[in-house]
């Protein structure tokens, strides 16, 4: 599960918020606001935004905790997934400026100084966590920017084609070969099979 | 296209969850997924493997104005104890706050009549129109959705008085409640925010002559002629005639 050591049930609250019990909906924010709005944030890189996109997505767990499948995906998984499906629709439906206009404050200055640079760390501070990093070393650097700049950034094939200075073809067999490495690995080392 | 053949079914799913799906295909593709437990599956699957990637972003604490701005959209009521007596007052005093409400619409309505300058409305010295009024308030007894029709027209205005929350794989639906008892039938959809013109089956006068209430149901899909309400009324109010 991604953030380490999470003390509630994360899914003996989302059954509890499916059968509408308020008392469990504090808790399950408390317990995973911070992260997803960390992942918000990298998408949107604007803290305003990156704020109401989490509001949105919890009004939908409010609504829709009994569409959670333990089956399917771990809670926190399934709160990642609504949280950057909601911020993608925000940056392409253009209500959020990227970078260049937006305010910028400290953190947003802190986003933009490296603005190239870190979603590739967070890219290797991942595999490495996962200890997949050796496995993933056989890609080469663009193939890694471009899985980074998709995931962390919810860049499409046309903006990472831009963001690399390459043609579009060329970004989507990228983003592919990234994926499938993405695969391999994580089932050679018995991790997300 | 099959979407379902697996080794296609799996390239979708991975870029859906990575987000280079876009556009109309991203739209398809969620359909598709709403439908077919082996897309859920092949999408469940990615968002394991992509968890990885997520593990590295640094948390983020949000503003302690992002909770309480949550709690006041899906909670707008201030607390109300749960069960027994508490449910009881709590009812009754939504239902006393929603008269309430009713009496403060048609009192301006009664002070316009009387007083039409306070609104610049001089050069019409006549009475407001015959229409039917209705105000519907959500379960707090705060007033939610104005509509309202001409007695022999064939049109019904909503108005939101405040943004309704429609999940988005519902609508909410506007039903009409009969005097008698009798099944409510339902007059059309009604947005989530901001107003819209429904188009009536019938006039006004023929329709609401002996309906004393509207309510809003969340349905999956808009209730065709003779259906009933799939689910609990979560706007409900009186339905008045104005003359």
């Amino acid at each position: 599960m991604s953030p380490p050591a999470v003390p509630a049930d994360l899914s003996a609250l989302l059954a509890r918020i499916a059968l509408r019990e308020r008392a469990a909906f504090e808790p399950l924010y408390r317990a995973t606001c911070a992260h997803l709005l960390g992942v918000a944030f990298r998408i949107l890189n604007d803290r305003d935004r990156a704020e109401e996109v989490l509001q949105e997505a919890f009004m939908n767990v409010w609504h829709n905790a009994g569409s959670y499948r333990p089956d399917v995906a771990t809670p926190m998984t399934w709160l990642i997934n609504i949280v950057r499906n909601k911020a993608i629709d925000t940056l392409r439906s253009g209500k959020t400026e990227r970078a260049s206009t937006v305010a910028l404050d400290d953190e947003a200055m802190a986003v933009a100084g490296d603005a190239a640079l870190e979603p590739q760390r967070l890219l290797d501070d991942g595999l490495t966590k996962a200890r997949i990093d050796g496995c993933m070393a056989t890609l080469n650097p663009s193939q890694r920017q471009a899985l980074a700049l998709a995931y962390y950034r919810g860049m499409v094939h046309t903006d990472i084609a831009v963001a690399l200075n390459a043609p579009v073809g060329t970004a989507k067999a990228w983003v592919r070969r990234g994926l499938d490495r993405l695969k391999d690995c994580l089932q050679a080392a018995g991790v997300g099979a | 296209m099959n979407y379902l053949q697996p080794e296609r079914l799996d390239r979708l799913a991975r870029e859906y969850v990575l987000g280079t799906l876009s556009g109309r295909a991203r739209r398809r593709f969620e359909r598709v997924l709403a439908a077919s437990p082996a897309a859920s599956m092949a999408v469940g699957t990615w968002q394991e493997r992509f968890s990885v990637l997520a593990a590295s972003v640094p948390p983020m604490q949000p503003r302690e104005a992002a909770w309480h701005g949550l709690e006041q959209r899906l909670f707008p009521a201030p607390r109300q104890q749960p069960g027994g007596l508490g449910a009881w007052l709590g009812r009754l005093l939504s239902a006393r706050s929603l008269g309430g409400a009713l009496a403060g619409v048609l009192l301006c309505l009664a002070v316009l009549r009387l007083q039409p300058g306070l609104a610049g409305l001089e050069p019409t010295s006549e009475a407001l129109p015959q229409s039917y009024v209705g105000l519907l308030s959500d379960a707090a007894g705060r007033p939610a959705v104005l509509a309202s029709s001409l007695r022999h027209g064939h049109q019904l205005t909503v108005k939101l008085l405040q943004p309704v929350v429609v999940p988005a794989d519902r609508v909410a639906q506007l039903w009409a409640l009969p005097r008698d008892g009798s099944a409510p039938f339902p007059v059309g959809t009604v947005p989530d925010h901001g107003s819209a013109t429904l188009s009536l089956p019938d006039s006004s006068e023929k329709l609401f002559f002996n309906v004393t209430r509207l309510a809003v149901t969340l349905e999956v899909a808009p209730a065709m002629a003779g259906a009933s309400p799939g689910g609990p009324f979560v706007l409900i109010g009186p339905c008045v005639k104005l003359w």
